[in-house]
């Protein structure tokens, strides 16, 4: 079919193309003018609460969750973005993240077995609202009373307010589920003994390392393990000055002083012959050369 | 009469092929390609879950507005074309007519599902790098949204069947949006002070399709079927409900006058 065009074809066409460009035009100008809001009132609160979104789904309740879900990771991520500094999900407590209790209970309430949500409040809401942590894990389990793993997110909040014995009660509530990994019923006995101790740490870090299915989550427990981990070399490097000095009578001057008894104890040492700590960074000596110290700019130093 | 019923259906069949109302599939593909690529930096390692709930729920939208924007038109164009006195000029009744269009679009809406679905199960097989489990798992919901879409056609040929498109449409709409809130309207009766107001609000939830009974895309999701109990009641309600549907559409529409 041959097409022909006419004059008031063309014009017609050229009304759309300048109407598009004069849409365009128009679109930045109002970018460019835009009232900036401030950061107060920027954030409201939501306007639905969780059983009401829920009705409204039609159904779809299931993909609303989802998109909660990933509403809470960019409100997460962009307020983490905006701050500037390379905090861990576990230490986001300047970060103002009000919105994020709400978002993650509107989530777990439209899809009550979705875990994730659950495993974010756990980790990430403890430094904002420990209250609102405890409160949706504890949802979670009235809704899933067969996962282990809310009780091993339970667990992990009470262990960070330190409330060992909370831990070790909720640890071993979960252990009696079935399908529990035997280690919830070492962590729980662990906690009644040691709760605050650094091997108790790295335990709850490792073991969380191993079951996220969050790649965020994996990154923040395998910093917190390299932190721990330095410290216990720390320690160790401590030791071996404490011994030169009681057996020399003074503060060594430089690691390659204490080369032999690096070497002896496997330290892994740099060029130089310092001691390195496991993110690859100089154990620094300090204070007349006798405090053994992890270099701040190292990643494994502990920035909470 | 069997004979008949299958041509009409296979014929309203064509007629939706015709209409291009298989091209949303283009755009049911391309949504999920898009958030087979995009949904993993989005959605912290929850794809797989995001793919069965944006795939199901597009899969259950897509068909919603087929059975009530076809549905509706299904005997009014036959109405407005006058082909409706070509039909009934031959040895075939109007019950016989309105199950064949029925029909027809329920094979339409067949097509769709079944190919939908495939669609999902390969995003589901792109996502997770090989065969996973969901990618069976998802069937018995996706047979669920399929029954639900056949209520649905049903009640906008039974609102055709003595009303205009536009209000078959919005009446349709409403008992789909109702059909969700079913639970809300059986509370609300058990709340109820007074014994009337019980009685409405508990006839209206027994004479509503309850749709919320069939909406299982959630639980799917997660890999959870329903039970073959279940899913047995699911079906013998729908069947019941369609056939009850067809019953008063063909009691409304036999009366109807064409002059």
């Amino acid at each position: 079919m041959k097409v022909t065009w006419t004059k008031p074809d063309g014009l017609l066409l050229l009304t759309i193309v300048i109407g598009l460009a004069g849409v365009v035009g128009v679109s930045r100008l109002i970018d460019s003018q835009r009232y900036v809001s401030k950061a107060t009132t920027d954030e409201e609160h939501l306007y639905l609460n969780g059983p009401t979104v829920k009705r409204a789904s039609l159904g779809f309740n299931g993909l609303v969750a989802d998109w909660y879900w990933m509403r809470s990771l960019q409100y997460v991520g962009r307020k983490v973005l905006a701050s500037g500094q390379g905090l861990q999900l576990d230490n986001l407590g300047t970060l103002n993240l009000k919105l994020l209790a709400p978002l993650l209970d509107t989530a777990t309430t439209l899809d009550p077995q979705f875990m994730e949500p659950y495993e974010y409040a756990a980790i990430v809401l403890p430094t904002i609202d420990v209250q609102e942590a405890t409160r949706i894990t504890n949802k979670g389990i009235a809704a899933n009373p067969s996962s282990w793993r809310l009780y091993q997110h339970l667990g992990y909040i009470y262990w960070e307010r330190h409330d060992y014995t909370a831990a070790q009660q909720t640890y071993s509530q979960g252990a009696k589920l079935p399908g529990a990994p035997a280690w919830m019923e070492a962590m729980s006995a662990r906690m009644a003994v040691e709760g605050g101790s650094r091997g108790t740490a790295q335990e709850i870090y490792r073991r969380m390392y191993e079951q996220s299915g969050d790649d965020k989550v994996k990154e923040m427990a395998k910093r917190r393990l390299l932190e721990l981990s330095a410290l216990d070399l720390q320690d160790g490097l401590r030791g071996t000055v404490e011994s030169y000095k009681s057996q020399s009578g003074k503060c060594p001057s430089s690691w390659q002083e204490l080369g032999p008894a690096l070497r002896s104890s496997k330290m892994k040492l740099d060029q130089t012959g310092a001691p390195i700590d496991p993110a690859g960074v100089p154990y620094l000596l300090t204070n007349d050369k006798c405090e053994v110290k992890i270099d701040p700019k190292s990643e494994a130093a502990e920035k909470r | 009469m069997l004979g008949r019923i299958t041509a009409i259906a296979g014929n309203a069949f064509r007629e939706a092929v015709r209409d291009r109302v298989l091209y949303n599939l283009v755009l049911f593909v391309l949504l999920l390609t898009g958030a087979a690529v995009f949904i993993g930096e989005l959605s912290g390692g929850q794809e797989r879950k995001i793919i069965v709930d944006l795939g199901l729920s597009a899969m259950l939208l897509f068909g919603v507005f087929i059975a009530i924007f076809v549905g509706v038109g299904l005997v009014y164009k036959e109405i407005e074309r006058r082909t409706v006195y070509t039909i009934f000029a031959k040895p075939v009744s109007r019950g016989e007519f309105l199950v064949g269009k029925y029909l027809g679009l329920c094979l339409t809406l067949l097509v769709n599902v079944v190919v939908m679905g495939a669609g999902v199960s390969l995003a589901l097989i792109y996502v997770s790098g090989g065969l996973d489990p969901l990618v069976l798992r998802i069937w018995p919901a996706i047979l669920l949204i399929f029954v639900e879409l056949m209520i649905l056609t049903g009640v906008a040929l039974l609102f055709s069947s003595f009303s205009s498109p536009a209000l078959s449409a919005l009446l349709t709409f409403f008992i789909f949006i109702i059909g969700h809130f079913s639970r809300d309207l059986k509370a609300l009766a058990v709340s109820m002070g007074s014994t009337s107001a019980r009685w409405l609000f508990g006839g209206l939830y027994y004479l509503l399709p309850n749709l919320s009974n069939l909406s299982v895309i959630t639980p799917a999701a997660h890999g959870e079927m329903p039970t073959l109990a279940y899913l047995g009641s699911a079906l013998l309600y729908s069947l019941i409900y369609v056939v009850v549907v067809l019953a008063a559409a063909t009691l409304v529409f036999s009366r109807r006058n064409f002059k």
